[in-house]
C-alpha cells in the first residue's frame, strides 16, 4: 500500500506515459497461461486443445487407435487399453481445472506411468505436453524477476503501473477532480465488515471487496469492485476497465464509469454489429427449426411433434367457436330484423325438412347458371346493362346471405330440439330466449367438429377424430342445404306456405292428449258435406 | 456447482465408452478473462437442455455441451470482443430419433459489462442472470419450457431488455434485479409468468404483446403498479388494483417508491396480477 497525493501521482502517469513505450511489461503467470480450454469426448475419440496467452496452441487426440499432435500422427493404441483410459481420466480431470491449475496437472501427467512400457507413442504424447510446458517454464523464469513486487513503496506502484501500462488513460480519467490524500493498493483488498476507512481508497489491477465502510471515494482501475450487502461507500464509486462484480450495499456518492462516454460512442457500431449479427444468427435458427420441424415428412418424428397436435387441437377449437361467435351475432342480428321471416323459414325447415332439403340441393346446383344466365340476359338489353353490373356481386352475396340464414334458423331449430331433450350440458338452453337456443343450436351442429378437434390432440385416436369430423361435415351440409330450401321455398321467409295455420283444437288435443270429437258429441261433417250443406242452403235460401 | 457439474459429466464420459451411442460428443469449453472490457455474447441453441448462469473463476465463460457430432458442432468464436457460442447444425436436418436431446451448459464471467443476445429453440432452459453485468439483453426462444432467474442485481444500467416468446411456457423471476428501464414481451402462444420482485433501481416500463395465453404478473406489496390493456378477448383477473380512467393502478401508485407501468396488448387469454409479500 502506498500513500499519495494526486500531484504526485499525477507526475507519475505523466512519465509513465513515455516510460510505459520502454518499460518491458512482466508476466504475471508462474505457468504458461492457457487463455482457453476445449475437452471433448466420444466413444471414438478423446481430445484436449488448449490456446495460450502467446498465441501457441496445443491439439492431442486420441481417436480410433491413433494419437494425434497438433493434427499429427505420432503414434497408435489400443482402443480401451490403459493408456486410453488414462487419457481419459486425465481429460475428466481437466475439465474442471483451468488455467495454471491445469498446466500444473499436465506437468504431473506423465503417459508412460500409464502404459506398459515406453512405447514411442508415449514418448511422443509425454514429449508434446512438456514441450508446451518446458517453454512456459521458461517464461515464468525470464519474466520472474519483474513479476515478482511488493507494493510497500513508490518504486513498487511505479511497477504495478507500468505493468498497467495500458490502463494509465482510464486511471487519470478516474482519479479526475480528486485531489484528496487516498492510499493506491496494486493488491486484492477488503474492507472488512465493520471497520471504517478514511479517505479515497484507489485500487489498481487488483480487486475491492467492501463489507465495512470506506468514506471517501472507492476508485478500482483494471479489477474488480465487490460490494457487499454491509459496505458502504461515502463518496463515489469510480470504475474504469472494472468488473462490477456485486452492487448490494451502499453508494452514497453514486457509481460513476469513468469509460461511459467511450461504450456511448462505440455503441453506434456495436449496434449495428449486434443487428447484422443478431439477423444472422435468427435466419440461420429458424433455418435450423423449419428444418427440424420438416422431420415430420422426412423420418415422421419432429422436435414440435409433442405440441403440434395440441396446438392444432386448442386452435381448432377456438376457430369453431369464433365461428359459433361470428353466425351467432348474424343470427342476433336476423332475429332483430328479421325476426318474423326466421320464424318462417325455421318453421318450414322443421315441418318440411326433405322438401326443403331437396330444393336446396336443387337451388345449390342451379345457382351458377342462374348467375351467367342472369348476367347474360340482363346484358343482352342496353337497360339491363347497369342492372346485370350489379348483377354480378350482389347475386352471390345474396346466395351466401340466404345460405347464412337458412343455416341460423336450422340451428335454431336445433337449439329448441336440444333444449327440449335430456342431453347432460343442455340445461341452459332456454327456449324462452331465442338468442340464446340460437347459440345452442350452433354449438350443436359445431359439436362433432370439437370434439374432433379435441380427440385428435391425443395419440392413437386419429380415426375416431376423422370420423367425427366427417360426421360434423355432413351435419353441416344438411343443415346448409335444408335451410337453403326453406329459404328458397319461403322466399326468404316471406310466404308461409308451409308454416301451417294455428289450429286452436289440434294443439288442444296435442295439450291434453285428448281427442275433443269424442268429447263434444257427433264429428264435424267433412269438407266437402260442409261444402254441400254450404250450397244446400244457399239453394235453400234461394228458393224461400 | 459448476464444478460439480463439470465433474459430474466428466465421469459419465470419460469412463471406459462403449454403452453410449457412438455419435454422441460430451465437450468443454472455456476461455480465460483477459480484459475487463465489454463484451458481446450471442448464444444460439436449438434443442435441448439449456442452462445459463454466472462464474467468477477468472473465467470469460464455461460451456459444457453433449450433442450428436454427426447433425451438430459445437460453435465457440472469440474475437473482437465478441463471443458467439452454441450449437450449429451441420447437417441438414435435426434428428433427434432415439435418443435424449442434448445440452448446453453454459457459464458467463461475472461482472464484466456484457451485452447477451440469447436465442433458443425447443428447449427446456433454466436461465439465472444473476451476477452477470447486462448493458443489454436480448432472448427469443421459440417452443420452450424457460424459467429465467435474475437472482442478483445486475450492476450494470440496461436501457432496454427483450424477451420474444413463441410457442412456450416462459417465466421470469426477480425482473427487478435487471435493472433496466424498459422492458419488452412478445408472446405468442403459451404460459408467461412475469416475477416483478426485485431490486428495482429505478422506474420501469414493461410492453407485453401477447397473442393467445394466460399471463400471471407477481407483483410484490409496495411496487406501484399501473396497468394498460388493450386487449380483444383477454379476461383480466384485477385484484388489487383499481380502476382509473383507461387504467389499472395499484392503490399506492403515487406514493410507491419505484412505479413500473405495464402496457398490455393481448389478443385472447387471461391476464392475473397475483400479489406477493
Amino acid at each position: 500500500m502506498v500513500v499519495v497525493h494526486m500531484s504526485l501521482l499525477r507526475r507519475t502517469l505523466a512519465v509513465l506515459g513515455f516510460a510505459a513505450l520502454a518499460f518491458p511489461v512482466g508476466a504475471d503467470a508462474q505457468l504458461r497461461q492457457i487463455v482457453s480450454k476445449t475437452v471433448s469426448a466420444s466413444s471414438a475419440a478423446a481430445t484436449i486443445e488448449l490456446e495460450f496467452a502467446d498465441d501457441g496452441a496445443l491439439e492431442i487426440t486420441f481417436d480410433a487407435g491413433t494419437v494425434y499432435v497438433d493434427g499429427e500422427a505420432v503414434g497408435s493404441y489400443e482402443p480401451g487399453n490403459a493408456l486410453d483410459t488414462a487419457w481419459r481420466d486425465m481429460l475428466a480431470d481437466a475439465m474442471t481445472l483451468e488455467n495454471g491449475a491445469l498446466a500444473a496437472m499436465l506437468v504431473e501427467w506423465n503417459a508412460a506411468d500409464h502404459a506398459d512400457g515406453a512405447t514411442d507413442t508415449v514418448v511422443e504424447v509425454d514429449r508434446a505436453i512438456d514441450d508446451a510446458l518446458r517453454v512456459a517454464q521458461e517464461q515464468a523464469d525470464a519474466g520472474s524477476e519483474s513479476a515478482a513486487m511488493s507494493v510497500e513503496n513508490r518504486v513498487t506502484l511505479l511497477r504495478a503501473l507500468v505493468g498497467s501500462a495500458n490502463r494509465l488513460g482510464a486511471l487519470e480519467e478516474a482519479l479526475e477532480g480528486i485531489d484528496a490524500r487516498f492510499e493506491v493498493h496494486t493488491e486484492d483488498v477488503v474492507v472488512e465488515e465493520g471497520s471504517v476507512v478514511e479517505g479515497t481508497v484507489v485500487v489498481i489491477g487488483a480487486s475491492l471487496r467492501v463489507e465495512g465502510e470506506i468514506e471517501g471515494d472507492a476508485v478500482v482501475v483494471g479489477g474488480a469492485l465487490d460490494i457487499r450487502e454491509s459496505g458502504v461507500i461515502g463518496g463515489q464509486a469510480r470504475i474504469a476497465d472494472t468488473r462490477m462484480l456485486r452492487n448490494d450495499g451502499e453508494i452514497r456518492g453514486g457509481l460513476v464509469d469513468v469509460l461511459e462516454d467511450e461504450r456511448e460512442v462505440e455503441a453506434t457500431l456495436r449496434d449495428r454489429l449486434r443487428e447484422e449479427i443478431r439477423a444472422e444468427i435468427r435466419n440461420d435458427l429458424r433455418t435450423e427449426i423449419r428444418n427440424a420441424t420438416r422431420l415430420e415428412h422426412d423420418n415422421g418424428f419432429s422436435i414440435m411433434s409433442p405440441l403440434r397436435p395440441v396446438l392444432r387441437g386448442v386452435g381448432g377449437v377456438l376457430e369453431k367457436l369464433i365461428l359459433v361467435f361470428v353466425l351467432g351475432l348474424l343470427g342476433a342480428g336476423f332475429l332483430s330484423f328479421a325476426g318474423e321471416n326466421m320464424d318462417a323459414i325455421a318453421e318450414t325447415a322443421r315441418k318440411a325438412p326433405g322438401r326443403s332439403a331437396m330444393v336446396g340441393f336443387a337451388g345449390s346446383f342451379l345457382l351458377i347458371p342462374v348467375w351467367i344466365l342472369g348476367a347474360v340476359a340482363l346484358a343482352v338489353s342496353i337497360i339491363g346493362i347497369p342492372v346485370a353490373i350489379a348483377w354480378l356481386p350482389l347475386f352471390p352475396l345474396a346466395a351466401a346471405l340466404a345460405a347464412l340464414l337458412g343455416y341460423v334458423a336450422v340451428a335454431r331449430n336445433a337449439g329448441e330440439w336440444l333444449a327440449d331433450s335430456n342431453f347432460p350440458w343442455t340445461g341452459w338452453i332456454r327456449k324462452s330466449n331465442p338468442l340464446v337456443t340460437l347459440f345452442g343450436g350452433l354449438l350443436g351442429l359445431t359439436f362433432a367438429f370439437m370434439a374432433g378437434h379435441v380427440i385428435s390432440i391425443a395419440p392413437f385416436l386419429g380415426v375416431f377424430a376423422g370420423l367425427l369430423f366427417a360426421i360434423g361435415a355432413i351435419i353441416t351440409f344438411f343443415a346448409m342445404q335444408i335451410g337453403f330450401g326453406a329459404v328458397i321455398l319461403t322466399r326468404g321467409g316471406r310466404k308461409r306456405e308451409y308454416t301451417g295455420v294455428y289450429d286452436p283444437d289440434a294443439a288442444w288435443e296435442a295439450a291434453m292428449s285428448v281427442d275433443i270429437d269424442d268429447d263434444l258429441g257427433p264429428p264435424p261433417p267433412s269438407s266437402e258435406a260442409r261444402d254441400d250443406d254450404h250450397v244446400d242452403r244457399q239453394e235453400g235460401g234461394t228458393d224461400g | 456447482m459448476g464444478r460439480a457439474l463439470c465433474l459430474a459429466a466428466g465421469l459419465m464420459v470419460f469412463v471406459p465408452i462403449g454403452a453410449q451411442g457412438q455419435s454422441w460428443r460430451t465437450v468443454t469449453m472455456s476461455r480465460q478473462l483477459q480484459s475487463n472490457e465489454d463484451v458481446r455474447v450471442f448464444v444460439r441453441y436449438g434443442a435441448g437442455h439449456f442452462t445459463v448462469r454466472s462464474v467468477d473463476e477468472g473465467l470469460l465463460y464455461r460451456m459444457n455441451l453433449e450433442y450428436d457430432e454427426d447433425r451438430f458442432e459445437p460453435l465457440a468464436d472469440y474475437s473482437g470482443n465478441r463471443l458467439r457460442l452454441g450449437l450449429e447444425s451441420v447437417g441438414r436436418n435435426i434428428n433427434l430419433k432415439g435418443r435424449d436431446t442434448g445440452s448446453l451448459e453454459l457459464e458467463l464471467a461475472r461482472g464484466i459489462p456484457m451485452d447477451l443476445d440469447l436465442e433458443f429453440g425447443a428447449v427446456r432452459a433454466e436461465i439465472d442472470l444473476g451476477g452477470l453485468a447486462l448493458t443489454d439483453l436480448d432472448l427469443s426462444t421459440g417452443a420452450s419450457e424457460s424459467v429465467v432467474d435474475v437472482s442478483q442485481l445486475n450492476p450494470a444500467a440496461m436501457s432496454a431488455a427483450s424477451f420474444e416468446v413463441g410457442a412456450a411456457q416462459f417465466t421470469v423471476r426477480r425482473l427487478g434485479n435487471l435493472n433496466a428501464e424498459r422492458i419488452e414481451v412478445s408472446a405468442g402462444v403459451g404460459s408467461i409468468t412475469l416475477g416483478l420482485d426485485g431490486r428495482w433501481q429505478r422506474d420501469a416500463r414493461i410492453g407485453i404483446e401477447m397473442g393467445l395465453g394466460s399471463l400471471e404478473l407477481h407483483v410484490p406489496e409496495g411496487l406501484g403498479l399501473r396497468l394498460r390493456k388493450d386487449s380483444f378477448l383477454t379476461a383480466l383477473d384485477s385484484e388489487g388494483l383499481i380502476k382509473r380512467g383507461d387504467v389499472y393502478e395499484s392503490l399506492d401508485f403515487d406514493s410507491a417508491e419505484r412505479r413500473v407501468v405495464i402496457d398490455l396488448d393481448a389478443a385472447f387469454g387471461s391476464v392475473a396480477v397475483v400479489w406477493i409479500r
